[in-house]
């Protein structure tokens, strides 16, 4: 028998084909940017010229077709070049001095700056009543805001927040910078109170390398537009650093390529946040703490401002975005009804060059080595996996998202809430299969172990950073830190802390990947899919009915086993006679 | 040897893509169903799909042609010679024994199939239609007041009635085979002529 | 005569059938990982490099990964990394007859790390000692195969090594000694 030693070379020659390709378009995983402790950095930025995109009406079957793009010319977006401005020709010695200088011409810029959450920090839930933003908030990353202003306020749009008496009111105080800086040379430092150096300094700490003065005078008069490098010098480091907090933001989106993000694609459509993320009067749409779960408006004409929120796939999509009319795109328009369109094509996160941080337990953290030093471990894939500031981590790329049933209500526990037992849902997406508001929605969700004030049965805020002796990073001390933290907060610590498991869960919607990468049906219409967690809906392929299945094989099996002994017989019987 | 012309053209037609438009539906629809992996789903969808449009469009043809020519009557059930049909497939089939039927040009099928094929218009076939219908425009279920059925059931139903068409098919491809010769019956379905001792 | 002809016949295709069907069981190994991709990987790597498989000749000859290949083609594949090794030990005997040369195909060793659509990592091995068996050079595929064994075992107790990052092709071309084929 030759044949099954033929199929075996066959098999053989392929896979000595494939070892030859390989090698010949090896490229090998490098260039890990930095990350932990990384300051707060800003790219130089390109023009941010706006795209123009084509948009139908509402409810048609397309909106905006990407192949319908043409590149616009680079050329100057502003028709005022602020170089040529006497009141930014002066050698500004501290941001403040800047903004004054800017308020000249911009004179309702603070005002309206003071209204956005971005410098408040703050925001009510209509819906839930609760009390959100950065300010209040607990997470499971660095916990809290509350008595580390002086570090956390590094991504703060202002200057001098150190404690409680900051003074929101002050329009000087208002960082224009922070978002309009188009050198990349600014850097507000954690530790100096949302403040850039202005003089010389050594950065990080202990590093040996030093960072110039700012250059306050050249940052004014090539101010600009926002663009990815300037919101990304925050929203991509969140979580105390680069990728670790959201999973779909971190810096590989500053110049990301087709396969990362489709949108913002530097060599195509190369989309700025705020081309989404629409700005009026300074308040940025498309906020997490209320997000958009479902848009059945369909597509939302460029310049309508009637409330709706104009940073959703719909409102330049629309509700019927896959085009053409067969079986197939039909099917995929009508999947809208229970699926968010971030399920199928944000397929993972985290695709960029680097891993986001998937856990943090701050209950090992405070460990030294003998000689009472920190210790920092770092993972195969060349992330920290313990240092003895913060705990234990975990980071992965390429995560595949959990999924939630969410209308866009978020229910947040918060500080001086009550609650019991070992784990505790740090936010909670609200929303059921029943609930026609409800979308499917990919989530990252993070998983962590943090203090826990047993007596006040809350949720511990403790004091991280500063230069005192109570910082945890400091001094290693929980009970000092605690105290110090819930103090600030607002509570007297009991004196008893424990360590509890959380989860806080993060809407997956940027890294969008381009469309032939979107999941395959066969993902989720499958046992033990991507979907399988899914309650409250009916999914051919993934419900297989056991019982009806069962007894309708053992029947059909039992009918051609009849047929067959029947004509078995038949055959013998006509053979005799 | 007597031989009779008792399957017109299009009835031949309609038979055999009927056939084939069936066997499509069951692989397409058991994969569909998670039973097994052979097309991938989306193609699953979108073949079980078409082919039920095409077989909806067979079938308007063959209603009226089933209503224009009469042939509707070939369904209406009859009780006499069932025990005797039983029996034969049970024993004389194996003996040799007479058919008990006498096939004729107005009664072209034995009263077991007329039962099973009435079966088949009467219960399978409206129920695989009305699930599979509702199935397929679920999303319209709103615009037309319906949505308080429940897909899973309607599922269920579908894939019942499915169950019951494979059971069908087996014996229905199994009994072709009990003409006067093995393929008689077969030979029938094809020319058109049915030959009989 | 006719009967027996057909059957034959049919016997040749049932066992071309078997075959096809469960070639790839038979030629590949895949185990699951406790670990993510880059540890799986990265322990890998701290395995062949360790005194016991030194000994044996083996050195690391390179890492690939093929899914920023295709990435840089703009579009996405869950993360894979071909950890490669050889060794001299093995490789240098193999490459010293005519008839053996052609084998010199499968050089590196090449274990592969992979991340499916369930989230969770998978190690792919070629099957060295079926092929050893097949092709007659079992003396040399059989220890391959034993030291392959020793690369996947891991030791939970021995923190996540760094992942090293070689750029293949040392080896031969390179005429340093990097690669050990």
């Amino acid at each position: 028998m030759n044949t099954p030693r033929m199929k075996v070379r066959h098999a053989l020659i392929l896979i000595g084909c494939l070892l030859v390709t390989t090698s010949a378009s090896a490229i090998v995983a490098d260039a890990q940017p930095k990350a932990d402790g990384a300051a707060i950095t800003a790219q130089p930025g390109s023009a941010t010229t706006t795209p123009v995109v084509t948009l139908a009406n509402e409810k048609t079957t397309v909106a905006v077709s990407s192949e319908a793009y043409t590149k616009p010319k680079a050329k100057k977006p502003s028709t005022a070049d602020h170089s040529k401005f006497s009141e930014l020709d002066k050698d500004f010695k501290t941001g403040p001095e800047v903004t004054k200088a800017c308020l000249e011409c911009h004179t309702e810029a603070a005002k309206q700056v003071h209204n956005t959450k971005h410098w408040t920090w703050e925001y009510l839930n209509p819906v839930t009543k609760q009390k959100l933003g950065k300010k209040s908030i607990i997470n499971n990353f660095c916990t809290a805001v509350t008595s580390n202003q002086t570090f956390c306020s590094a991504c703060h749009v202002g200057y001098g927040w150190s404690d409680d008496s900051f003074d929101f009111t002050s329009e000087a105080n208002v960082d224009c910078i922070a978002c309009h800086d188009t050198t990349g040379s600014y850097k507000k430092i954690p530790g100096l109170s949302g403040h850039p150096n202005y003089e010389k300094m050594e950065w990080p700490p202990h590093s040996g390398k030093f960072r110039e003065a700012v250059d306050l005078k050249k940052i004014a008069q090539n101010i600009g537009k926002t663009s990815r490098q300037t919101c990304g010098a925050c929203h991509f480091y969140g979580g105390g650093g680069n990728a670790v907090k959201h999973g779909d933001l971190d810096s590989s989106l500053t110049n990301p390529k087709r396969y990362l993000d489709v949108h913002m694609e530097s060599d195509g459509l190369n989309f700025t946040c705020g081309d989404c993320h629409v700005s009026d009067s300074h308040e940025v749409s498309g906020s997490r703490y209320a997000p958009t779960a479902t848009d059945d408006e369909g597509a939302l004409i460029r310049g309508k401002r009637n409330g709706r929120n104009p940073t959703t796939c719909v409102a330049c999509h629309g509700n019927t975005p896959h085009p053409g009319n067969t079986t197939i795109t039909a099917k995929l328009n009508a999947h809208t009804d229970k699926l968010a369109c971030q399920t199928c094509h944000i397929p993972e996160f985290a695709r960029g060059a680097l891993a986001t941080k998937m856990s943090w337990d701050w209950s090992t953290a405070g460990k030294l080595d003998e000689k009472g030093q920190r210790i920092i471990e770092k993972a195969s894939n060349g992330r920290v996996s313990y240092d003895s500031k913060k705990g234990h981590f975990t980071y992965d790329r390429y995560v595949i998202p959990e999924y939630v049933w969410f209308n866009g209500n978020v229910k947040y526990t918060l500080f001086g809430e009550k609650v019991e037992g070992d784990k505790v849902n740090i936010n909670t997406f609200l929303g059921s299969a029943d609930d026609p508001d409800s979308r499917i929605w990919p989530v990252k969700v993070f998983r962590g172990k943090q203090p826990y004030d047993v007596g006040n049965e809350t949720l511990a805020v403790f004091h991280t950073a500063g230069k005192d002796d109570s910082a945890f990073w400091g001094n290693y001390d929980w009970d000092k830190a605690l105290e110090w933290g819930m103090r600030e907060a607002g509570m007297k610590y009991s004196g008893e802390k424990k360590f509890v498991e959380t989860e806080m869960s993060w809407p997956i919607t940027h890294m969008v990947a381009p469309k032939e990468d979107a999941m395959r049906c066969e993902q989720c219409h499958t046992e033990n899919g991507r979907l399988q967690a899914i309650d409250g809906i009916y999914m051919p392929g993934r419900n297989n009915t056991p019982l009806v299945d069962k007894i309708g094989f053992t029947l059909a099996l039992l009918a051609l086993l009849g047929v067959l002994i029947h004509g078995g017989i038949r055959y013998l019987m006509s053979k005799r006679g | 040897m007597e031989r009779m012309y008792i399957f017109k053209r299009f009835e031949r037609f309609w038979h055999w893509s009927q056939a084939a438009l069936i066997m499509f539906l069951m692989l397409t629809g058991f994969e569909v169903h998670g039973s097994y992996t052979f097309f991938g789903f989306q193609q699953a969808v979108a073949y079980h799909t078409i082919a039920a449009w095409t077989l909806v469009g067979l079938w308007v043809f063959a209603v009226f042609w089933h209503l224009t020519t009469g042939e509707w009557k070939q369904y209406i059930p009859t009780m006499d010679k069932v025990v005797a049909m039983f029996r034969y497939y049970l024993t004389g089939i194996f003996t040799n024994a007479p058919h008990p039927f006498k096939q004729t040009r107005l009664k072209k099928h034995n009263p077991l199939q007329r039962l099973a094929y009435l079966f088949v218009l009467l219960v399978i076939n409206p129920l695989i239609w009305t699930t599979g219908w509702f199935y397929l425009f679920y999303n319209s279920w709103k615009d037309w007041g319906v949505d308080w059925l429940n897909i899973e059931y309607v599922a269920l139903f579908h894939v019942i009635a499915a169950f019951m068409m494979l059971i069908f098919f087996i014996a229905h491809v199994y009994l072709a085979t009990a003409g006067h010769t093995p393929t008689a019956h077969i030979k029938a379905m094809i020319t058109g002529w049915e030959e009989t001792d | 005569m006719i009967k027996t002809i057909v059957g034959f016949i049919a016997g040749i295709a049932l066992v071309a059938v078997i075959a096809v069907t469960s070639a790839q069981s038979l030629m590949f190994n895949i185990t699951p990982s406790p670990y993510g991709v880059e540890e799986t990987a990265a322990r890998i790597q701290a395995n062949i490099q360790s005194p016991e498989m030194a000994a044996h000749g083996w050195k690391l000859s390179g890492l690939r990964d093929p899914s920023r290949a295709v990435a840089s083609a703009g579009s996405n594949v869950l993360p894979v990394l071909l950890v490669e090794a050889c060794s001299t030990n093995y490789s240098g005997p193999l490459l010293k007859a005519n008839a053996n040369r052609i084998f010199s195909i499968l050089m590196p060793c090449t274990i592969t790390v992979f991340k499916n659509d369930d989230g969770k990592t998978y190690i792919g091995t070629m099957n060295s000692g079926l092929m050893g068996k097949l092709f007659g050079i079992s003396d040399i595929m059989d220890q391959v195969a034993a030291d392959q064994e020793a690369f996947l075992t891991f030791d939970p107790d021995k923190p996540a090594p760094p992942l090293i990052k070689i750029r293949p092709g040392g080896g031969g071309a390179g005429g340093t000694d990097v690669g050990g084929c």
